[in-house]
């Protein structure tokens, strides 16, 4: 295997980012990326909405490890291994529901809501050891865990800095999904997973690219226009890349990243229809904000995209070439018909695997993961537009908001920016050295 | 109910149904819509939970909802532009369908001869895709309401209940 550290490139003040191909191709650095970075950062989980309710428990998993997040009787938020401590059938079977007791199948060990054990089964009769009977039988909690405006993350290390730390001003993306209603924002019922046969890098730069958006999706933008111009019957009205003029992105520590587009047409997003009490209690210029594009990558497996409708996606990797996506809807809590009517058509044209627009996606995707079948050609191109525009720190833009962020780019939309890439290999790199380092320390010690 | 035979509407529908699946297979995209009314409802629901599917398209997520035919005339627009990496090579498809049964029918009043007519059935699609040399499958049920006009049978309401909904990178309207 490769040096991961050697895999890329990092060196803009020569003009120079470039990643080797075996990022997406091999298994072992995909091995590593499981250990070293979905086990060794905040990963997210799901929303505080999915537990709303004492008891409340949804089941996920961080990397590849199965994890249940549970509201307890007391109201209180947990994420455990979910893994009996006898001999580690799931505790919870199900993608969600509500329960006080989780009771295993296999030997019924009871678990309370709070991932305490409860009883074992025949515990008299057992013969145990003094031993056994001192030990610890509760779920395994993971080791952080936090909450940040009803975004739940887990880290499965405690070699982790706070989250408020973790997200630094991506906070401010975050705030501005969250605030789109005045009762905060929920998860429409109805979700949809699937699967690409592609890296999950190949889905953490897409969310990012403004450069593919005429190339991979003229036919939505041909029929975006077909419909504006009579000539399709449909009347459903969305989002025209043609007409935006600038763009603007940040990228963070931690590997997170925000790209953003004035819209040049608020009135076809379905939030429009708030826009009097969007703006009297959030303030003009957050409204606005509201209203622009807007993609946001959480490293390493969230991204919200609001150009359609609103859409929050966790990446899954499944190994070096498969994925899993799933997706979600999300709207203003109490949203009027109309408005949520409209968010959903929008949704459903551009984002499900049925959609108009994804599927252009993921298609380039698994092509790209069948391209660097060639291996002998080792090196990306695709990180240099805007290498030569991009900026340190936070630029006017961002201390108008108030943000610190580490880069910024502001310009003209054809810029079609790809260093807003480089945060989510920054932080690649910075945590798979860090894995590196600690697995050659205990291989010494 | 006088004027709606139940044996003769039964395969009367069947064959219309089969029509429909074999307009798909074989990519006759207009024969297809035009098995469908104008304001024709097309929904293919999405789950909420392993057994509870979204049951309002008004207020909850599904995989496609129209309302209209116009929706899945975009969607044969879509195709037939080429220019949809995702429809680049179409997968070969073949729908089956099976146990159909006719749930309920109405006349309409005032317009001779014209019904409405509720079918549900089974249905699978199997279909290869040559690109990756691959099989897929998908399977449901079909919930239909058919008009009758004087042209023939219609498709006023088809609602598509996908039951293995954990989706490969791509589904369109072929493949339902
Ligand atoms: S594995 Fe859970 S009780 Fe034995
Ligand atoms: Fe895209």
């Amino acid at each position: 295997m490769k040096d991961p550290a050697e895999l890329v490139v990092d060196a803009v003040d020569r003009g120079i980012f470039t990643v080797d191909r075996a990022v997406f191709t091999d298994p072992a650095i995909f091995e590593l990326e499981m250990r070293h970075i979905f086990e060794h950062t905040w990963v997210y989980l799901g929303l505080a909405s999915q537990v709303a309710a004492p008891n409340d428990y949804f089941t996920t998993f961080i990397g590849r490890q199965p994890v249940i997040v549970m509201r307890d009787a007391t109201g209180r938020l947990g994420a455990f291994m979910n893994t009996c401590r006898h001999r580690g059938a799931l505790v919870c079977q199900r993608r969600q529901g509500n329960a006080r007791y989780h009771v295993c199948a296999y030997h019924g060990w009871a678990y309370g809501s709070d991932g305490r054990s409860k009883t074992i089964k025949d515990l008299d009769t057992g013969a145990y050891s003094e031993h056994f009977l001192a030990d610890d039988h509760d779920l395994v909690p993971v080791a952080r865990f936090g909450e940040y405006r009803g975004f739940l993350f887990a880290s499965l290390s405690a070699e982790v800095p706070s989250l408020e730390m973790h997200l630094g001003d991506m906070r401010f993306f975050l705030d501005l999904v969250v605030d789109q209603g005045p009762k905060g924002i929920e998860a429409v019922p109805g979700s949809s997973s699937y699967t690409f046969r592609a890296n999950w890098k190949l889905q953490l730069e897409n969310g990012m690219d403004a450069y593919h958006l005429t190339s991979t999706h003229p036919s939505f933008m041909n029929i975006v226009d077909r419909r504006n111009a009579g000539e399709s019957a449909n009347r459903l009205k969305s989002l025209d890349f043609a007409a935006y003029r600038e763009r603007g992105g940040f990228t963070f520590d931690h590997g997170h990243s925000a790209l953003f587009t004035p819209n040049p047409n608020p009135q076809v997003r379905p939030l429009f229809a708030s826009i009097d009490e969007l703006r009297s209690r959030v303030g003009e210029a957050r409204a606005r904000w509201m209203l622009n594009t807007r993609n946001i990558t959480v490293f390493p497996n969230l991204q919200i995209a609001e150009n359609a409708s609103l859409q929050l996606r966790v990446m899954r990797p499944l190994s070096h070439d498969l994925t899993e996506m799933t997706i979600h809807c999300l709207a203003p809590v109490d949203e009027a018909d109309a408005a949520r009517d409209f968010r959903l058509r929008q949704f459903e044209d551009f984002f499900n695997a049925s959609g108009l627009a994804t599927p252009d996606d993921t298609t380039c995707y698994e092509d790209c993961q069948s391209g660097y079948g060639a291996g002998i050609v080792r090196w990306q191109q695709g990180y240099s537009r805007g290498i030569m525009s991009v900026q340190p720190g936070s630029g006017p833009i961002g201390e108008s908001i108030g943000i610190e962020a580490r880069t910024h780019q502001m310009g003209a939309a054809k810029v079609q920016d790809e260093t807003i890439f480089h945060a989510g290999y920054r932080e690649w790199v910075r945590l798979m050295k860090a894995g590196l380092a600690r697995d050659a320390a205990g291989a010494t010690s | 109910m006088s004027g709606i035979d139940p044996a003769r509407v039964l395969s009367e529908v069947s064959a219309f149904l089969h029509d429909e699946a074999l307009a798909l297979d074989e990519r006759r995209w207009s024969d297809w819509l035009d098995l469908f009314t104008v304001d024709c409802e097309y929904w293919v629901p999405a789950w909420k939970s392993e057994d509870e599917q979204t049951s309002n398209p008004g207020r909850e997520l599904s995989l496609i909802y129209y309302g209209a035919r116009a929706g899945l005339e975009d969607r044969v627009w879509r195709v037939e532009s080429r220019r949809s990496v995702a429809s680049a090579v179409l997968p070969r498809t073949q729908h089956l369908i099976s146990n159909v049964r006719v749930t309920g029918s109405r006349e309409i009043p005032g317009v001779s001869g014209a019904a409405e007519i509720d079918v549900r059935c089974e249905w699978t699609v199997h279909q290869y895709l040559p690109k990756e040399r691959a099989v897929e499958l998908f399977f449901g049920r079909y919930e239909v309401c058919l008009v009758r006009h004087p042209e023939g049978l219609r498709i006023a309401r088809k609602k598509i209940v996908l039951l293995n909904d954990y989706l490969p990178a791509r589904i369109d309207f072929y493949s339902l």
